[in-house]
């Protein structure tokens, strides 16, 4: 390992060692503040190291690893996430008494894993870093032990994601028996002479397809969805909707330009089916809802639909729009998930629409806040989701998908029916109840307050003036 | 030597078969061990020993013994001593004996015989292993290590005592 490399792969060891020093501090003292500010010194000096690379690296660290700008950008937007989850994960871990720190470790190791993933280019890193990232969900999904649901939710995403683990292995066995190779570009060097790609690759992809479509909860893998998503601790809902879905998806953008998958007919067959399949039954679901976190459950199933409309663009024009949307998506569902987070009281998750009557009048910033997320994700004007969409139906319209886009507008107009009905529960007068104790610390409240504030200043930010956004996504994805 | 790996696999896939139809957990586990020895000599024939090997020790030893740890622990009661003669009744152990005698004989014959893999390509022997996981994957170690260190402090978290009232009917027949 040259020192390049070294200096190149500085960001994974950071991330690791903070790990271990939280164990390590653990080991002296519990201090829940303390190794809350060590996780978030720890991701905002990695992220501040990320900022460092040229944006037109291209550097190769055989046979595993591969820094290119996308990477960096999406390595990037991965720790900025998951800095503003540690955040949220602050005040809501306070309120409750159990032993809160580990939350910590394996947030930074699902953060690694996702940074794994999306700078791979080898089945071996792929697998690695997906693993990571599921086992280190698998107990934050559980976490939370005295609460009923989490059981539940914990096992289902154990079995369902081992589950998935082994079709995607088995797929990479059937690929490796094809073209003898386990790496990217070996893989594309081999497809190079085929217009068509031979049954047994087929079945592989397929194979592969399945496992990525739990991952990403795409359609008809999505059962576990609304289920975990109820289950889980708020920020830990935030986490998987955001980072375990984005380094997943930059991971696909990458494989399937590599062997330039838009050749052919079968995969992008697949791929259209699972969209537009997941845009309408992740929006369908979601208006039959009442409860929250499910709603936004199905919704991000549908927004994961409207993404690949520009991953099946191809393209630069579409993998800026991946990028962009993923920007877009993530500042908004970080922030509803952090308002959700915030209304939520020591014994459960404040998920029913109960909980949100006649919030615009007993704490009205708050509900502009969720207001603001939630106009986001229904794309109206002036926020980031519009823009994001905006980019997405352009890259369609690019290389004339027309079904695709005309399936997005659609579904656009049904899901503003379930975001308007929350924001509308939100207005009505709620009469009888008293008001909220604060529980903790004043500080606690400004901390999660500002992180709200920024997250709503960047949404309406990129959504006035995206050209920032745009510019920076520009620079760092062309190459 | 082609013969033995057709038999092996077909022995492989016949004792995995038995596993997943099996309604006693430890009559499961008998074809489970079987299974893992008929894989260990499928790769043994395709030119890995050194993998084959740890199949052996690893899956067939050690992860099936903790399975039986697990299964005697979850049963500590009077009648379990009772169910468990009734469960490792002697016909229970005519096929599982079959097939692994045809192992056996496999094994003797590939040791006898000394007759080289069936694919042109050299076995990959322990050195070779070794020489590409702390070469080019080294980085894939780590990565392992990082994996197994998220599992561990994930299941410390979830496996410490704490009496949990899983439902609020149960909660009353505590009592």
């Amino acid at each position: 390992m040259s020192k390049t490399d070294f200096l190149n792969i500085v960001p994974l060891f950071i991330l690791t060692s903070s790990a271990i020093l939280i164990m390590f501090s653990i080991s002296v003292k519990r201090n829940h503040k303390m190794i809350y500010v060590i996780t978030a010194l720890s991701l905002v000096a990695d992220f501040i190291y990320i900022v460092q690379y040229n944006a037109k690296i291209k550097w190769v660290i055989e046979p595993l690893f591969v820094f290119d700008g996308f990477a960096v950008f999406n390595m990037g937007l991965i720790l900025m996430t998951a800095l503003a989850v540690t955040m949220i994960s602050f005040a809501y871990f306070e309120q409750r008494e159990e032993r809160k720190e580990e939350y910590y470790i394996l947030l930074i190791l699902a953060t690694l894993g996702a940074c794994v993933l999306v700078i791979s280019k080898h089945f071996i890193s792929l697998f690695l870093g997906l693993e990571i990232l599921s086992v280190s969900l698998y107990s934050m999904i559980a976490y939370l032990r005295r609460r009923e649901k989490s059981d539940e939710a914990g096992l289902k995403y154990l079995i369902m994601a081992a589950f998935s683990s082994a079709f995607i292995l088995f797929g990479m066995a059937l690929v490796y028996a094809q073209c003898g190779s386990l790496e990217f570009n070996g893989i594309a060097k081999y497809l190079t002479g085929y217009t068509q790609i031979p049954i047994l690759l087929l079945t592989g992809f397929g194979l592969m397809i399945v496992g990525i479509g739990f991952k990403l909860s795409l359609v008809p893998f999505h059962m576990w969805a609304a289920d975990v998503y109820e289950g889980a601790p708020a920020p830990v809902t935030a986490f998987i909707a955001t980072v375990s879905k984005g380094g997943v998806i930059v991971l696909l953008v990458r494989f399937f330009t590599l062997i330039n998958g838009y050749q052919y007919q079968s995969l992008m067959l697949i791929f259209t089916a699972i969209a537009i399949a997941s845009m309408f039954i992740g929006n369908f679901l979601a208006l039959r809802q009442r409860n929250v976190k499910r709603i936004l459950a199905y919704s991000s199933i549908s927004h994961i639909g409207y993404v690949l409309v520009a991953f099946l663009a191809g393209g630069s024009m579409g993998v800026e729009a991946v990028s962009f949307y993923l920007v877009a998506y993530f500042i908004t569902t970080v922030g509803a998930f952090g308002i959700l987070s915030t209304l939520s009281d020591h014994d459960r998750d404040a998920d029913h629409m109960e909980d949100y009557q006649g919030l615009l009048w007993k704490r009205p910033w708050t509900a502009a806040i969720l207001s603001a997320m939630l106009l986001s994700l229904a794309g109206i004007p002036l926020t980031a989701g519009f823009i994001g969409k905006f980019y997405l139906i352009a890259a369609g319209v690019n290389t004339d998908r027309w079904l695709l886009v005309s399936m997005l507008a659609l579904n656009s107009a049904i899901g503003l029916f379930y975001y308007i009905r929350i924001i509308a529960v939100m207005f009505e007068r709620h009469e009888g109840e008293e008001e909220r104790q604060d529980v903790l610390h004043p500080s606690v409240y400004i901390i999660s307050g500002v992180t709200m504030g920024m997250l709503v200043a960047l949404l309406l930010w990129v959504g006035v003036y995206p050209e920032w956004m745009m510019s920076v996504i520009r620079t760092y994805v062309h190459n | 030597m082609e013969l033995t790996f057709y038999v092996a696999s077909a022995i492989a896939i016949l004792s995995t078969i038995m596993v997943i139809t099996r309604y006693n957990m430890v009559h499961a586990l008998i074809y489970l061990i079987i299974s893992f020895l008929a894989i260990a000599i499928v790769l043994f024939v395709l030119g890995a020993p050194f993998i084959a090997a740890l199949e052996v020790i690893i899956y067939a030893g050690a992860i099936v013994v903790l399975i039986i740890f697990v299964i005697m622990m979850l049963n500590l009661r009077e009648e379990t001593v009772q169910q468990e003669r009734s469960w490792l009744t002697k016909d229970i152990f005519i096929f599982p004996a079959i097939l692994s005698a045809i192992l056996l004989a496999e094994v003797i014959y590939i040791i006898t015989s000394g007759e080289q893999i069936m694919l042109d390509q050299p076995s990959i022997d322990s050195s070779a292993v070794g020489m590409s996981l702390y070469g080019p994957y080294v980085i894939g170690v780590e990565l392992c290590g990082i994996l197994l260190m998220s599992g561990i402090v994930g299941a410390y978290h979830l496996g410490r005592q704490k009496k949990k009232i899983v439902h609020r009917f149960l909660e009353h027949a505590e009592q």
